[in-house]
């Protein structure tokens, strides 16, 4: 496979050295320093010059590439290039990197005509949820003003203590109600799964219910059922927002502390439910005033390893019990894990790099767990009178590449049991192949 | 060259304000009024009365008004700074115009300061009244002073959802976003012509379905007392939140049901235009369950119903469903900054007495022709009062002011607090004048029935208490005491921080 990375940064490298053995690749940057730096250590191809113009890109044989990965530090150049490339050789996969959550939503209001988007935040902000103790939804599509979610879960490995729902035939396995698993993705396989098959260990599966059986599944597949009240996140930047948003999700009290103010104003307006602090955090008098030491967990992303180490330690002396930080330098980690100050170090970089290096594994197995990728879709269909399958029992509906996960009816959301039927002017959320969406419309 | 002219260039020369091009836009604006004497001059010849002193009135109008333009006409142009000057303007020389034909008809508003009273309560839609004996006017007067309030209404309108939140008067700007975000406005002339012109569309149709509603009523024999000529005279200051009826006993005569419509008609008035807009023209009904201020003017309503419906039952003063409509309609019409009465609350207890005051200083909704302190204005006050005090516990706690979801600026705040203060000083130098003149009159003016004067006159509302209540006037007292009610009704319908500018030398001097 031919692959081109744009950009010779730490991600670009990450990726680079799992790629340079089994593919064809050549990295582009403007700085021929790290170019060298690259091509003393691996077997690649270097390019100089700017990744967001025709003549470089072409350069590198975009045109013959089968995959680019635009990882640049800068989002509008990755972006550029990526939509660059794609439209010089349509048939090359395209994968950018952001560090701007928007840039995911445009991507996945298919705005960006991308293959994927990976952003660092995101990760970082499912990464610290795991590590905190609470898996939380990878994604999550919301139907019906938001009574129907169609969320997808990592399943831990080892398996969680979830309560009977990893291990056991799904028949026989207690899913929360008002739930349906559509999908068990295992390795490269994606099954839509029937009653006897069970979740494992390292699956990711795709639920649609009601709000409340997404979170009960969230509860349910928590690590160790520690109960996380509240989190202080320091740092109220890009990171620490995405951190914040994923475990608002989760009902999780967020409190922020930001030393500069106008960030602080500007993001206690984004997020009415954190509560924020304008402060430093360095100040002991403050932490003890607050009961900053009351809570669950602290959460280090103020940009700067060492002010991360720092206000960690200083946390821990006055009682915290679990920390974690977020670190630039791949140094840092284990540094901070000796110290005893911070519990666990998350890198970002590396974190979009490790992303990146399992898309090009499998392209596709990636897409599908992103529901709106090419082979799956999630379809809202309102029964006509004279469907055939109108009147009929949910268990007596064929199965075959697609799943009803529940259905609207007269405004409410009801989750199908294999018993209830069909009925004409119901509206169905439907989980199925992209190939066979058509047919299931016309079906119906 | 004199010494004395010397000075007057250079006073001249450090003059930032455009005045000649301020008196300009005033006297252009005030050649709209002339047309409006015909409809009480029609109203004479219809009645048999000499239809004169509009005709004087309107010709009067009309040189002053083109006089001025064309004195002026060398003028640059009016911006933002001249605004507050034409503001102030435009209403006590409209006002003084719409006097004359009380002066003209030499009746009971024959003494100048008693006409421009009763004009300068119309205008500001106030709707309080030197008239002693009501019924006694003439129908062409009586017509004039409820056009005077329906005419003030339409120049609120515009003043109030156009202008004011330009000149940023008292966190007026909260409405800045709603006006600026209609996706036809481009430049600041452009949006105060587009959003005036949307309002002003909602007015008239407020208008018009109060005429047709009550002259209905009057037809099917809902209301007997509802002559056409009730109908239309009172939906006119219904409108315009005003408060002037024909009637000697404001809405007393009429039946329940007109009561109730009334009550409802009042209610729609003193919403927020913006919300009304939405909700009823762009049909997102939806869209009052989810403001912030309709939520709580509702709730301030109910609350003042019961407590003056509490009263009225403990005290035996009205039962059943008259208990019911008489505390609603007495909540919403001082709220609402209307002062109609359907009964004579004057004669009820010292509780409803001290509610009725209180509710007028709560108004109607910001973007509407209420007067008062507003709603939204209570409503940020009292969130910021919250925000404070856990300030005081947690210093560096960071939490922004909502209204609607969307943070207020500080700036906007902090306007609003300097709006409020104004409002209550100016209010306490008002009751207190009148409070002294009353103490030395001998029409026997309590201290209370003082502060219930200024606070209505403030607030435009109209009714006090006393020999001034909802079915009598200010006719008894002094003449001080009636100009400075004048001045409070001009100070309180601008929402007294553009008139106040112009007292600073930093408005004047560049």
């Amino acid at each position: 496979m031919k692959v081109v990375i744009v950009g010779a940064g730490r991600v670009g490298t990450t990726v680079v050295e799992a790629l340079h053995e089994e593919h064809d690749v050549t990295v582009v940057d403007a700085d021929s320093a790290r170019l060298g730096m690259l091509t003393t250590s691996y077997d690649v191809t270097a390019v100089r010059g700017d990744a967001a113009s025709r003549r470089t890109l072409e350069e590198a044989g975009v045109g013959r590439a089968n995959l680019l990965v635009a990882c640049t530090s800068r989002d509008e150049i990755n972006i550029v290039a990526a939509l660059l490339a794609k439209k010089l050789s349509p048939g090359t996969t395209t994968v950018a990197r952001t560090e701007n959550q928007e840039y995911v939503e445009l991507w996945r209001q298919r705005l960006l005509e991308l293959d994927w988007m990976v952003s660092a935040e995101l990760e970082t902000a499912m990464s610290v949820s795991r590590t905190i103790g609470v898996p939380a939804a990878r994604q999550t599509d919301v139907f019906a003003d938001g009574q129907v979610q169609v969320v997808e879960f990592d399943i831990d490995d080892p398996a969680p203590e979830s309560g009977g729902l990893v291990g056991r035939p799904l028949r026989a396995a207690s899913a929360p109600a008002d739930s349906k698993v559509v999908a068990i993705l295992r390795g490269d396989a994606i099954r839509l799964p029937r009653g006897d098959d069970a979740i494992e260990a390292g699956d990711r599966v795709v639920v649609i219910g009601s709000p409340q059986a997404a979170r009960e599944w969230s509860r349910r597949l928590a690590k160790d059922r520690r109960a996380v009240e509240d989190v202080v996140v320091f740092g109220a930047g890009h990171y620490g927002i995405a951190i914040a948003r994923v475990l608002l999700e989760q009902e999780i009290d967020v409190w922020f502390i930001e030393a500069d103010g106008g960030r602080a104003s500007a993001v206690a307006e984004l997020l009415p439910e954190a509560r924020m602090f304008h402060a430093t955090g360095f100040d002991p008098e403050f932490l003890r005033r607050e009961r900053i030491s009351h809570v669950t967990a602290a959460v280090f992303a103020l940009g700067d390893d060492a002010r991360n180490h720092f206000g960690a330690t200083l946390v821990k002396q006055l009682g915290v019990e679990f920390t974690v930080a977020l670190v630039r330098d791949a140094v840092s980690g284990a540094v901070f894990e000796r110290s005893g100050a911070v519990d666990v170090t998350i890198n970002p970089r590396l974190l979009a790099a490790e992303e990146i290096v399992r898309f090009t594994y499998d392209p596709r197995t990636r897409q599908v767990a992103m529901l709106q990728g090419d082979r799956f879709e999630v379809l809202d269909v309102t029964v006509r009178e004279g469907s055939r399958f109108a009147g009929k029992r949910f268990h007596e509906l064929p199965t075959t590449g697609s799943i009803i996960g529940a259905i609207v009816r007269n405004g409410r959301a009801v989750f199908p049991h294999g018993d209830d039927v069909l009925l004409p002017g119901d509206r169905a959320i439907i989980f199925t192949e992209s190939a066979r969406a058509a047919l299931v419309q016309q079906a119906l | 060259m004199t010494a004395a002219a010397e000075r007057v260039r250079g006073f001249r020369r450090g003059l930032a304000v455009d005045v000649v091009a301020a008196l300009n836009l005033v006297g252009t604006l005030v050649t709209f009024l002339p047309p409006a004497f015909l409809v009480p001059a029609a109203v004479a010849v219809g009645y048999d009365e000499p239809p004169w002193p509009f005709l004087a009135a309107a010709l009067a109008t009309l040189a002053v008004g083109l006089g001025l333009a064309r004195a002026t006409r060398r003028g640059g142009r009016v911006g933002a700074r001249e605004g507050y000057l034409v503001v102030a303007l435009v209403w006590l020389l409209v006002a003084a115009l719409g006097a004359l034909p009380y002066i003209f008809a030499r009746g009971q508003l024959e003494s100048p300061l008693d006409a421009y009273f009763e004009s300068m309560s119309g205008f500001t839609t106030t709707g309080a009244t030197v008239v002693a004996d009501i019924e006694g006017l003439e129908h062409s007067i009586a017509v004039w002073r409820q056009l005077t309030v329906w005419l003030g209404g339409l120049g609120i309108v515009v003043l109030a959802l156009a202008v004011l939140p330009r000149l940023r008067v008292g966190g007026r700007q909260l409405l800045e976003a709603e006006a600026a975000s209609s996706p036809e406005a481009g430049t600041l002339t452009e949006s105060i012509r587009s959003t005036s012109r949307r309002f002003l569309g909602l007015y008239l149709a407020l208008t018009a379905v109060g005429i047709t509603t009550l002259v209905a009523f009057g037809l099917v024999g809902l209301d007997e007392r509802m002559t056409p000529y009730n109908a239309v005279s009172h939906a006119l200051s219904i409108s315009a939140t005003g408060g002037f009826s024909p009637e000697g006993r404001s809405i007393e005569g009429f039946s329940a049901a007109s009561h109730w419509a009334i009550a409802l008609f009042m209610f729609l008035a003193g919403a927020n235009y913006a919300l009304l807009y939405r909700a009823f023209v762009r049909r997102r009904p939806s869209a009052l369950v989810r403001d912030d201020e309709f939520r709580l003017y509702v709730l301030v309503l109910a609350l003042g119903s019961l407590l003056l419906l509490t009263e009225l039952l403990a005290e035996g003063i009205a039962s059943g469903e008259a208990a019911v409509r008489h505390a609603v309609f007495q909540a919403v019409s001082i709220m609402t900054t209307t002062g109609y009465a359907s009964l004579d609350f004057n004669q009820w207890t010292a509780l409803t007495s001290v509610t009725i005051v209180a509710l007028m200083f709560v108004g109607g909704s910001a973007g509407s022709t209420t007067g008062s302190i507003k709603v939204v204005r209570h409503l940020l006050m009292g969130r910021m009062l919250v925000r404070e005090l856990n300030q005081t516990v947690h210093p560096e706690l960071i939490s922004p002011v909502r209204l609607n979801g969307s943070a207020i600026e500080d700036r906007t705040l902090r306007s609003l607090i300097v709006f409020v203060f104004l409002y209550l000083g100016c209010f306490g130098l008002g009751a207190l004048g009148i409070a002294i003149e009353g103490a030395h009159g001998d029409t026997g003016i309590t201290p209370f029935q003082a502060i219930a004067a200024a606070a209505t006159t403030i607030g435009n509302v109209g009714p006090g208490f006393g020999i001034a209540g909802p079915m009598g006037s200010f006719a008894e007292y002094t003449g001080t005491s009636k100009a400075i009610m004048i001045a409070l009704m001009w100070l309180g319908r601008l929402e007294i921080v553009p008139i106040v500018v112009l007292f600073t030398r930093r408005y004047w001097r560049a």
